[in-house]
C-alpha cells in the first residue's frame, strides 16, 4: 500500500527536506506541504486536507521565529485553523510525530501528553535550556521498552543530534510521576552505558527533568522528541563515522552501512500504517 | 493614565502585557546576564529575572486582550502574566526597549498571531512593541546598575533604557506605556541641486552627504549640462539634477558598488631596487584574467565575475554557488545587529544568483582585539562584548535561517581594536536547468515587471555614517544600524525557490548596499531601461523622501523580474508563503532609468551614463622590503623546557579551543552533515574543513575551508597571501578535497591606502602591500589552478579611538585576507578526519620544514616578528598534494591534518589529543631544509605540510605514493596517553600527558557556553 506522509513547511520551519527524504527512505510517499495549503481560504484553488495522509510530521525549525516561546505561535495557528482536522486524524488512529520545534508545537497544542485522551490540554512545557544558550550536540538516548510508542518499537538505544535553545522538558512533579507511571516517557538522555544522564551536562544538554527527551500520548501513536532522527539519515552523519569506518576496515570489513540509525523511527511508522491501514 | 490602559498618540487604547517564568523555574536568561555581569565587571549579583513586555497599541476590547493573553502569550505550565506590573521584591529594575524604527520581529509576529486568533486586522499605525524588564537582586549601587544596563544589556544605538530603584517604583504605574513609534511628520519632497560650478556641487555634496567622488563631479556636471540632455529633461518637467538622481549616481559610483580601489591605477615604486611600474586595475589583472584563464581549463567553472556569486558544477544535475563578504563597520557599532544583518545579508546573494539557489551552508570569520583587553584606548564596544554580540548575531541569523554553519575562524589581534572584521560566507545549490533553461543565466527584458519581495522600506542604512551623528528625539528612527530578520527572509527564500521551479522568475537580485538604486539600476542594464513608481514601494512608515525610498538599505528584500503572464501565479505563491510582493515598475529598452512619484518624474538618467568614462582612482604605492624596514630574525637561545612551552603555546588565544562558538551554531540542519566543525574521540577538536552533502540522494559533497594569516603581513603581504591560499588548500585536501576542483573566494580587508601626510602617512606603503597581495593572489591561483568564483574587498579598516587624555589615536587593522576554498568530493564516504585513530599507527610528516618562523605564533609569544616568513613553492607542493589525494582515495589514510599556526609541535599534539591517544615522534626524522634547531623544527610554520597517520599494514603502498616527495615516517601513535618528542640520540624534548595538554588548550575559553 502507499503510505502517505505530510511534512509541514512554511513560516520559518526548516527541516522539511531531510525529514521528507528520511520518510521516503523509510518507504513512505512523502509530501512537503505549506501550512497555508491546508487552510481553507488561505490559498487560491483546491485545499489539501489531512485526511489524505497517514503520517503527520511537525518538523524542526523556528516557526514564527520562536518568538513568544518556541512552537507557541504555530500551535495557536494550527489550533485555530486545523484543530478539527487534527482531532479527526487522531480519532482515525493515524500517526503524528513532532520533532524539536514540532515537539514544542505538540506540547502547546496539548497533543502530548494527553492524559486520559484530553488532546487540548497544555500539561508540559519545553522551556529555555539551563545553559541559557542554543546547543548543537549529539546525545545518547535510552528508549523505554515498555512505552506504547509506535515509532520506537524494537529500538533499545539511539544516538541523535539535538539543536535547540528551548528543550528543557518541564512539568509539575505530579505530572512527571504520571508520565513515568504511564510509560509515556519514551526516550531519555543517557550516558555511554545507556544509563539515564541524571541531569549531567552535556549528556543531558538542556536540564530536562528526569532526562526526558521525548514522550508519547497514551496510545503511542503521537510522539514528540527534541532530538532529530531525520538528521541521522546517512552513516556519515554520525560524529564518529570516520572512526567507525576505520574500525570496520581493520576488522577486514570492506563496506560500511549507508543508512543512518534515525531512519528506523520513520520505518516503524510506515510499518505500523501498513499493518493497520493496509488491505487485509 | 490608568492602571492597565492608556491613551496613546492616536487616541486608541494601549495595553501592556507582562509575562514571566514562574518563580520555581530557573531563569536561564537572567542567569546568563548575571554570569556576564560577573565576567565583564566583577559584579556579584544575587539574582536576575526577566519579564517580557508587550505594549499593545491597538484598539482591542478587554475580552480580546484577555484572549490573546491566555491563548497566545502565556504558557500555563511555566509562565504567569498580567496587564498590571509584575515586578516585585527587586533591588533594581532595568527596562530595555527598542528605539523607534528598529526592527522588532517579535512585535511583528505578535501582531500576526493576534490578528489570526481574533480574526481582525490592526489598523494602520497600530502595532505591538516588545521590551524587557530585568529584576535585579543584590547589593548593587546605581553606578553598577547603570553599567549593566548601558554596557552589557543595551546598545544606545538601537535601544533605550531606564533604571528604577526599588523606592522609586510605582507598582500601579509600572514602566508606563513605551511606544517607540516612528512619527516623521514630513511631506516627501524632491529637491534640485545646483551645478553652477564644480566647487558648488562639491560643496553641496559634502553638505548633503551625497558622497560624490571629487573626480566624478566634472563628468556628472558635463552630463547634466549637455544640451540634448537638458532638452529631454525639460519635456518631463525636469531641470537641474534632483537629489534622487545624484543619490543614484553616488551609490553606483561608490567604492562599495564599483570597487574603485581594485579597479584603480597604482604607481608602484620599489624603493629597494628603484624600479617603478604602473599597475592598471588590480581586479582585471590579478582576479579577472587568471580566473578567465582557469575557466578555459576547468569545465566545472560555470559562471564567474558578473553575478551576485560565482557558480561551479556540483554534479550533472546541480550547480553550487558561493560568495563571501564582510560586515565590519555595522558590527563594530552594534555587534549583534551588525553580525546578524551580515549573515542574513550574505544569504541573499546566492538567492539572487542565476535564477536563485537554495542556501546550504554558511561560514564565519571574526577578527577582534583580545577578549580581555585592558589598555588605554576606548573602543565603541569592549572586544569582549563585541565578540559576544557578533557570535550571538551569527548564531541567530544562521540558526533561524535553517542553514547549517559548520565552519569558521576566530582571530585575535590588537590591531582590530579600531575596527573588528566580520566575514560571512554562503553556499547555495541549484538545479542545472529550470524548465529546460540553464539556471545560471538570467536577463531582464522590455515588458518584464519589476517586483520587490520581502520586507518593507524604512530609513534603514541611509547614509549610515552621517546618521550616527544626528541627535535623537523620542520618535526619530534609529535606522542606520539594522537588525537582520531571518524569519522574514526564510519565508521569502522558500517562496522564491518555489517560484523559480515553476519558471516564473526571469531575473532576480538582492537588495543590499544601495537598495533599489543598485538592484534596479544594475538589472535594468540588461533590458536597457526601466520605469519605477516610487510611490508604490511599500513603506514601514510614511514620510520618506523619494531619494530615501530609492537608496534605503532596508533588509530582507529581493528585486525580481517577472513576465506579465506569470504575475498572477507569482503573486498567488507569494500570498501562500505570507510574503509581501509588489509590482513597482517595469523594465524597458528606452535607454533611460526613469523614476516617478505620484505621477511626477523625479529622476531621468541615461543608462549609459554609468558606463561613461569616470576617472580612474589613482594611488601611490611605495614598497620597502622587510629587511630594509629593520626586520631581523630574533635572537633566541634554545629553550630548555619545550614541554612547558608547548603547553603555553596551546593556550594562546589564537591556538586554544574556542569550541563555545561552534557548539551554539546549528551545523546539522538540512541533514547533510559529513565532517562537523569539531571532530575526534571527544568531538572537541576543530576540523581542517567541513563537508556537507547538499543533495541527500547523492554521496557527493562539498568541502570548505578557510584561512587567515594577517601576522605574516607584518613582513610581506605577498607571502601572507601565498601562505593563506596554501593553508586553505591543504585544509580542504586534508578531509578528502579534490586538487583538481579547488574554487576560491578572496575577501580582502585593508586599512586605508590613500596617502595623506597627516591622516594616513603610511598610505603609500599600505597601497604597495595591497598590490603585492594581489600579485600573489594572481600567481598562486594560476599556480594551483584556482578560479576565484567570488570575492569582495572591504577597505578602511581603521578606527580613531579615544585615549585617556582626550586624544584620539588611529588604529589600523593588519592587512587581512580571508581565503576560502571550496571543493567537490565525489564520494564523501572516503572523507577523513584529523584525529589519530589507533595505537600502533604510523605518524608521517609530509613536506619540508624550513627555517620559516617569521610572523609565527612562537615568535609572537617571544615578542618578535622575525624576517623569515613562510613561502610557497607550487612546483614542489602540488605533486605532494596530488599524492595525498590519491592516498585518501585509496583508503590508506587513517587521519590527515594540515600543519598551520603554531607549527609541528602544536599540530602533532592536536592530532593526538583529538584521538585521545598518545604519540611518540622522533624530530630527527622530520624532513627539513638544511640543519634546523629543535625550536625551529617544532615551531616553524612552513607551508606545504601535512601530518598523516597510517595503519602499519598500509605502510608499503603509502610510501610508494610518496616516493618522489619529502616525507618522513616520524613515529607512532601510542596507547599510553603521553605526547613524547625525541631528538637525535633519543634525547627527550617533550614528555607531556595529552590530557594535561588538552586542559591547557581548553583553558582560556573553556568556561564559555
Amino acid at each position: 500500500m502507499r503510505v502517505r506522509a505530510i511534512v509541514l513547511t512554511g513560516y520559518g520551519l526548516n527541516c522539511d527536506y531531510e525529514t521528507d527524504f528520511s520518510l521516503r527512505l523509510a518507504g513512505a510517499e512523502s509530501h512537503r506541504v505549506h501550512i497555508n495549503e491546508l487552510i481553507p481560504g488561505a490559498v487560491k484553488g483546491p485545499v489539501k486536507t489531512l485526511e489524505e495522509y497517514h503520517i503527520l510530521v511537525f518538523g524542526g525549525g523556528f516557526s514564527w521565529a520562536d518568538d513568544h516561546g518556541a512552537g507557541v505561535l504555530m500551535a495557536s495557528k494550527l489550533k485555530q485553523h486545523l484543530g478539527d482536522q487534527i482531532e479527526r486524524f487522531i480519532e482515525d488512529g493515524k500517526l503524528i510525530i513532532g520533532i524539536c520545534n514540532g515537539f514544542q508545537c505538540l506540547v502547546n497544542l496539548g497533543l502530548v501528553p494527553a492524559f486520559e485522551g484530553r488532546y487540548q490540554e497544555r500539561r508540559v512545557a519545553l522551556t529555555y535550556n539551563d545553559s541559557g544558550n542554543f546547543i548543537d550536540t549529539w546525545v545518547r538516548l535510552r528508549i523505554n521498552p515498555k512505552a506504547p510508542c509506535v515509532f520506537t518499537r524494537g529500538i533499545s538505544h539511539l544516538e541523535l543530534p539535538v539543536r535547540h535553545g528551548e528543550g528543557k522538558f518541564y512539568a509539575a512533579p505530579a505530572d512527571i510521576d504520571r508520565l513515568i507511571e504511564n510509560d509515556q516517557v519514551v526516550i531519555q538522555y543517557a550516558d555511554e552505558e545507556g544509563n539515564a544522564a541524571r541531569g549531567k551536562w552535556p549528556l543531558n544538554p538542556n536540564g530536562s527533568l528526569e532526562d526526558i527527551a521525548g514522550i508519547c500520548d497514551p496510545t503511542g501513536r503521537i510522539f514528540g522528541l527534541m532530538p532529530h532522527p531525520e538528521a541521522f539519515n546517512h552513516f556519515t552523519n554520525h560524529p564518529d563515522w570516520t572512526r567507525k569506518r576505520e574500525e570496520a576496515l581493520r576488522r577486514g570489513e570492506k563496506t560500511v552501512p549507508q543508512e543512518g540509525d534515525g531512519i528506523q523511527i520513520f520505518r516503524n511508522a510506515v510499518d505500523y500504517v501498513k499493518a493497520n491501514f493496509g488491505s487485509p | 493614565m490608568k492602571n492597565d490602559k492608556a491613551q496613546n498618540l492616536n487616541n486608541t487604547m494601549v495595553a501592556r502585557l507582562e509575562i514571566r517564568l514562574k518563580q520555581e523555574l530557573k531563569d536561564a536568561e537572567g542567569a546568563g546576564v548575571r554570569r556576564k555581569a560577573r565576567e565583564y565587571f566583577g559584579f556579584d549579583v544575587k539574582e536576575i529575572r526577566v519579564i517580557r513586555v508587550l505594549t499593545i497599541d491597538a484598539n482591542l476590547t478587554p475580552e480580546q486582550l484577555e484572549l490573546v493573553r491566555t491563548e497566545i502569550f502565556t504558557n500555563p505550565v511555566v509562565e504567569e502574566s498580567s496587564f498590571s506590573p509584575l515586578a516585585r521584591e527587586f533591588d533594581w529594575l532595568i527596562w530595555i526597549g527598542f528605539r523607534p524604527g528598529v526592527r522588532d520581529t517579535a512585535g511583528s509576529t505578535a501582531t500576526e498571531a493576534m490578528e489570526d486568533l481574533l480574526g481582525v486586522k490592526l489598523a494602520p499605525g497600530e502595532a505591538v512593541y516588545t521590551s524587557k524588564l530585568y529584576e535585579i537582586r543584590g547589593g548593587l549601587d546605581e553606578f553598577q546598575v547603570r553599567r549593566i544596563a548601558g554596557d552589557l544589556l543595551a546598545n544606545d544605538i538601537i535601544q533605550q533604557w531606564k533604571i528604577y530603584p526599588r523606592d522609586h517604583w510605582d507598582d500601579q504605574e509600572g514602566i508606563g506605556f513605551p511606544i517607540p513609534k516612528v512619527v516623521l511628520d514630513h511631506e516627501p519632497t524632491v529637491q534640485t541641486i545646483s551645478i553652477k560650478s564644480d566647487d558648488e556641487l562639491r560643496r553641496i555634496s559634502r553638505q548633503r552627504n551625497l558622497a560624490l567622488q571629487d573626480r566624478d563631479i566634472p563628468v556628472i556636471r558635463e552630463y547634466f549640462l549637455r544640451q540634448e540632455i537638458q532638452e529631454e529633461r525639460k519635456k518631463l518637467g525636469l531641470d537641474l539634477p534632483t537629489d534622487v538622481e545624484l543619490e543614484y549616481i553616488s551609490q553606483a559610483r561608490s567604492d562599495h558598488c564599483n570597487h574603485n580601489t581594485f579597479r584603480g591605477r597604482f604607481r608602484y615604486h620599489d624603493l629597494a631596487t628603484g624600479k617603478r611600474e604602473t599597475v592598471d586595475n588590480l581586479f582585471k589583472t590579478c582576479i579577472e584574467a587568471p580566473t578567465l584563464k582557469i575557466k578555459e581549463e576547468k569545465d566545472w567553472v560555470v559562471s564567474v565575475l558578473w553575478d551576485n556569486a560565482g557558480v561551479g558544477r556540483f554534479d550533472d544535475g546541480h550547480y553550487y554557488v558561493i560568495t563571501g563578504e564582510t560586515h565590519n563597520s555595522p558590527s563594530n557599532m552594534e555587534a549583534y545587529g551588525g553580525a546578524i544583518t551580515g549573515i542574513v545579508g550574505i544569504y541573499r546573494d546566492p538567492m539572487g544568483t542565476g535564477k536563485g539557489s537554495k542556501l546550504v551552508m554558511g561560514m564565519y570569520g571574526y577578527c577582534v582585539a583580545h577578549r580581555d583587553y585592558s589598555g588605554d584606548l576606548k573602543p565603541h564596544l569592549h572586544p569582549r562584548r563585541l565578540l559576544d554580540g557578533i557570535v550571538e548575531g551569527v548564531r541567530d541569523g544562521g540558526n533561524k535561517s535553517g542553514i547549517p554553519t559548520p565552519y569558521g575562524l576566530l582571530l585575535f589581534d590588537e590591531s582590530y581594536l579600531g575596527k573588528c572584521l566580520v566575514f560571512v560566507t554562503a553556499l547555495g545549490i541549484m538545479p542545472a536547468t529550470i524548465q529546460g533553461e540553464s539556471s545560471h543565466r538570467k536577463v531582464t527584458s522590455p515588458g518584464d515587471l519589476i517586483i520587490m519581495c520581502g520586507g518593507r522600506v524604512g530609513k534603514d542604512g541611509i547614509h549610515g555614517v552621517t546618521a550616527a551623528s544626528e541627535t535623537y528625539s523620542e520618535h526619530t528612527p534609529a535606522g542606520h544600524v539594522q537588525i537582520g530578520d531571518p524569519y522574514t527572509q526564510k519565508k521569502m527564500h522558500d517562496f522564491l525557490l518555489e517560484a523559480r521551479d515553476k519558471g516564473l522568475i526571469s531575473f532576480i537580485t538582492d537588495n543590499g548596499g544601495g537598495g533599489l538604486s543598485s538592484s534596479i539600476g544594475e538589472s535594468a542594464r540588461f533590458s536597457n531601461g526601466c520605469e519605477v513608481y516610487l510611490d508604490r514601494v511599500p513603506l514601514k512608515y510614511e514620510g520618506l523622501d523619494q531619494w530615501e525610498i530609492w537608496v534605503s538599505e532596508s533588509q530582507e528584500r529581493m528585486t525580481v523580474a517577472v513576465k506579465p503572464e506569470h504575475l498572477e501565479h507569482f503573486m498567488e505563491l507569494s500570498a501562500k508563503h505570507s510574503v509581501e510582493s509588489t509590482v513597482i515598475g517595469q523594465y524597458n529598452d528606452s535607454g533611460y532609468l526613469k523614476l516617478d512619484y505620484k505621477g511626477k518624474t523625479c529622476a531621468y538618467v541615461r543608462m549609459d551614463l554609468l558606463q561613461a568614462d569616470f576617472p580612474q582612482w589613482e594611488f601611490d604605492a611605495q614598497w620597502l622590503p622587510p629587511e630594509m624596514r629593520g626586520l631581523v630574525e630574533p635572537v633566541i637561545d634554545e629553550p630548555d623546557e619545550h614541554g612547558g612551552l608547548l603547553s603555553s603555546l596551546l593556550s594562546r588565544p589564537n591556538i586554544c579551543a574556542r569550541n563555545w562558538i561552534a557548539r551554539q551554531y546549528d551545523h546539522e540542519v538540512q541533514g547533510g552533515s559529513v565532517i562537523k566543525p569539531l571532530v575526534g574521540a571527544e568531538r572537541d577538536v576543530p576540523t581542517d574543513a567541513a563537508v556537507v552533502r547538499p543533495i541527500l540522494e547523492s554521496n557527493a559533497g562539498i568541502a570548505v575551508s578557510q584561512a587567515l594569516n594577517p601576522s605574516y603581513s607584518k613582513i610581506d603581504t605577498y607571502h601572507m597571501t601565498a601562505a593563506t591560499i596554501d593553508e586553505a588548500i591543504r585544509k580542504a585536501l586534508a578531509v578528502g578535497g579534490d586538487p583538481d576542483h579547488l574554487a576560491g573566494v578572496d575577501n580582502f580587508c585593508w586599512p586605508t591606502i590613500e596617502y595623506h601626510p597627516e591622516r594616513n602617512p603610511d598610505g603609500k606603503f599600505k597601497a604597495a602591500q595591497l598590490v603585492r597581495s594581489n600579485w600573489a593572489l594572481r600567481d598562486y591561483c594560476l599556480g594551483f589552478g584556482i578560479p576565484l568564483l567570488s570575492g569582495k574587498d572591504s577597505m578602511y579598516i581603521d578606527g580613531n579611538l579615544e585615549g585617556p587624555y582626550g586624544e584620539r589615536r588611529k588604529v589600523s587593522g593588519l592587512p587581512t585576507l580571508l581565503f576560502t576554498i571550496c571543493s567537490v568530493i565525489k564520494d564523501t564516504r572516503l572523507c577523513v578526519t584529523m584525529d589519530a585513530k589507533f595505537p600502533g599507527d604510523l605518524v608521517y610528516v609530509l613536506g619540508e620544514t624550513r627555517n620559516e618562523l617569521g610572523g609565527s605564533e612562537y615568535y609572537q609569544m617571544m615578542g618578535s616578528v622575525g624576517l623569515n616568513v613562510p613561502k610557497v613553492d607550487v612546483a614542489e607542493f602540488l605533486p605532494l598534494y596530488r599524492a595525498v589525494h590519491s592516498a585518501i582515495q585509496e583508503g590508506l589514510v587513517a587521519s590527515c591534518h594540515a600543519v598551520s599556526r603554531g607549527g609541528l609541535a602544536v599540530h602533532l599534539a592536536l592530532v593526538a589529543m583529538a584521538g585521545g591517544v598518545g604519540m611518540e615522534v622522533d624530530l630527527s626524522l622530520v624532513p627539513t631544509a638544511g640543519e634546523l634547531s629543535t625550536g625551529q623544527r617544532l615551531y616553524s610554520e612552513s607551508c606545504g605540510r601535512f601530518i598523516i597517520t597510517v595503519a602499519p599494514e598500509n605502510r608499503k603502498r603509502f610510501e610508494e605514493l610518496f616516493s618522489e616527495s619529502k616525507v618522513g615516517c616520524v613515529g607512532k601513535v601510542t596507547e599510553a596517553p603521553s605526547f613524547v618528542i625525541l631528538e637525535a640520540e633519543g634525547k627527550t624534548v617533550v614528555y607531556e600527558n595529552i590530557f594535561s595538554l588538552k586542559k591547557a588548550w581548553k583553558g582560556p575559553f573553556g568556561e564559555l557556553i
